[in-house]
């Protein structure tokens, strides 16, 4: 019986260890300013290739695109959103609501573009 | 978009990652646990050996659950899903909005394993495989329990652990695992296979070699319940725990179920969008090969961690990894409940709208058309994120004290605490890398 409250002392630590790191996460405002995304698409690469972006919940994200050829982006949000841009430089606005990672696709290169962070 | 299909299968945003103190105070826990049990616990073996019978549970639910009309209902409501399911699968569209999507990969794989721990094993009580070959056996006047041949008990596991990863190659290593054909064929495979074997092996297939039912029948070793001299009893689920067959195949079957999680949480971490991004190796091919790896890694890291521990009684070495895999099977849960809690929740409610329109013509059948998945854990990413470890520190510790049982039966006395290292060793491994994989996806 000694052992198990042991044990169960040491769980009991944990749980609130865990608890008080949980409280400790520092608080990102989310601002206004638009969080701008530069990404070319040129010869079937896309650059950046999956780099982690972090935004805010409601912050307005440029996603400024330099393409040679018209295309679309797809965004894995719920619902799903596509954005079509054309040959040359289109900025597209988006704005995403609820927290969690949100990747932005090339739809015809099936790549990942970037994986915005959002909190 | 009809026909094109999203190579990166169901759910579409994913869950924030852990912070890295979470990450390294959980790990931190897990350390200081595992060496907690190794110096205060008992020092000789609680559970092994059945000890624990259980208390006796309410007579009432014994005498529900023990009737046969019971049996029957579960065998019914199986059959209802089975064919519902099939006819998703058959007569609606080839799109994600296509409920089968969601009942396959959501309700089936993850839900079967939460509703097992927390019912027993479910789906022995409702596989539509079973309640066939029941059937088939009926009209032919012969006992389903009895096939033509007896099942070869040195193939134990192997079966359901490669149907396992036939199940998990599907989802993360296939080019197309939400295109309907492809799925539907998997399951038309499954049932097939299944039919077979029970017809030449009899009920003894299913218990050995239906993955679902050997994933669902030891995640029900977690669960409360057990059955014992035919009463229903309520007991400690390490007492369950125990009670798991050293079964050829079982290092494989957790090495499958374990590996195949974390490679889930890896594939989606930045390291390796930009590794198979930049590389000119096509993506499948990479997710093939790290699959394999990951899953090759957890059967042998356990495999070399468990026979490194002494034994007493002349038992050969080889024999040592499935003696001890029972234990693994808690870290499964608390990693499964990390990594798909949110998905259960969020994309199983989504499903239960879209199975009220199965055929995507704006019925509302089941009058459920309507819910809507509330992302609570979205908007509360810290309580999630606290969930998350604890459920895979408790996982851990729940490990650590099968383990440290079992080894108190199988370690001669003098190697009690010294000979647990190697296995403790690789448990806190297993540990730290799923809540590292968890900050970093």
């Amino acid at each position: 019986m000694q052992r198990l409250r042991a044990v169960g002392a040491v769980l009991t630590g944990v749980a609130l260890l865990a608890s008080v790191t949980a409280c400790g996460g520092e608080d990102k405002a989310s601002s206004d300013d638009p969080v701008v995304v530069k990404i070319t698409i040129k010869d079937g690469k896309v650059d950046p290739s999956g780099d982690r972006v972090d935004v805010g919940t409601g912050q307005p994200i440029d996603l400024e695109v330099t393409a040679d050829k018209p295309g679309e982006l797809h965004v894995h949000s719920e619902p799903e959103q596509q954005l079509e841009y054309a040959a040359g430089e289109t900025t597209l606005k988006i704005a995403i609501d609820r927290p969690g990672v949100v990747a932005v696709e090339s739809h015809e290169l099936d790549q990942i573009i970037v994986q915005l962070e959002v909190r | 978009m009809n026909g094109v299909v999203e190579a990166h299968g169901i759910g579409g945003q994913a869950d924030l990652p852990i912070s890295l103190e979470l990450a390294v105070s959980g790990a931190v826990a897990a350390l200081v646990v595992s060496f907690t049990v190794l110096v205060v616990a008992w020092n000789r073996p609680r559970y092994d050996g059945g000890q624990h019978p259980g208390r006796p549970a309410w007579a009432v639910l014994d005498r529900v659950t023990g009737s046969p009309a019971f049996a029957v209902a579960l065998r019914a409501l199986g059959m209802v899903l089975a064919l519902y399911t099939v006819f998703c699968a058959v007569a609606g569209q080839n799109v994600l909005t296509n409920p089968f999507f969601g009942i396959f990969y959501v309700w089936w794989w993850v839900g079967l394993v939460f509703a097992s721990a927390l019912l027993g094993p479910v789906w022995k009580a409702i596989s539509p495989v079973r309640t066939l070959n029941a059937a088939i056996a009926r009209l032919a006047g012969s006992d389903p329990d009895q096939g033509v041949l007896a099942y070869p008990e040195r193939l134990g596991y192997w079966p359901a652990a490669l149907g396992l990863y036939a199940f998990v190659w599907l989802e993360l290593a296939y080019k197309y695992p939400t295109e309907l054909g492809s799925v539907r064929f998997w399951c038309a495979v499954y049932v097939g296979a299944m039919l077979v074997g029970g017809a030449i092996f009899g009920n003894r297939f299913y218990e050995r070699a239906d993955p679902f039912e050997v994933y669902s029948s030891l995640i029900a070793k977690l669960s409360p319940w057990a059955r014992h001299d035919g009463r229903l009893v309520v007991r400690s689920p390490l007492a369950n725990l125990s009670t798991i067959e050293p079964t050829p195949g079982l290092v494989a079957v957790v090495g499958v179920l374990f590996g195949s999680t974390a490679f889930d949480s890896f594939r989606e971490s930045t390291f390796w969008v930009k590794t198979f991004q930049d590389s000119s190796i096509s993506k499948v091919y990479l997710d093939n090969a790290a699959l394999l790896v990951f899953v090759l890694t957890a059967g042998l890291l356990f495999s070399i961690g468990s026979a490194l521990t002494p034994s007493a009684e002349g038992l050969a070495r080889r024999e040592l990894p499935r003696q001890y895999a029972h234990s693994i099977v808690p870290i499964i849960l608390g990693y499964i409940v990390a990594h798909y809690l949110t998905l259960f929740i969020d994309v199983g409610t989504q499903t239960l709208a879209r199975a009220s329109d199965p055929l995507g013509k704006g019925w509302d059948i089941l009058g459920t058309a309507g819910v809507e998945p509330s992302y609570w854990f979205s908007y509360h990413p810290e309580v999630l994120a606290s969930i998350k470890v604890l459920a895979v520190v408790l996982g851990h510790v729940v490990a650590a004290v099968a383990a440290h049982d079992r080894a108190l039966s199988l370690l001669p006395k003098r190697d009690q605490i010294t000979g647990q290292l190697p296995l403790l060793v690789v448990m806190v491994a297993f540990t730290a890398g799923g809540l590292m994989l968890l900050f970093s996806a």
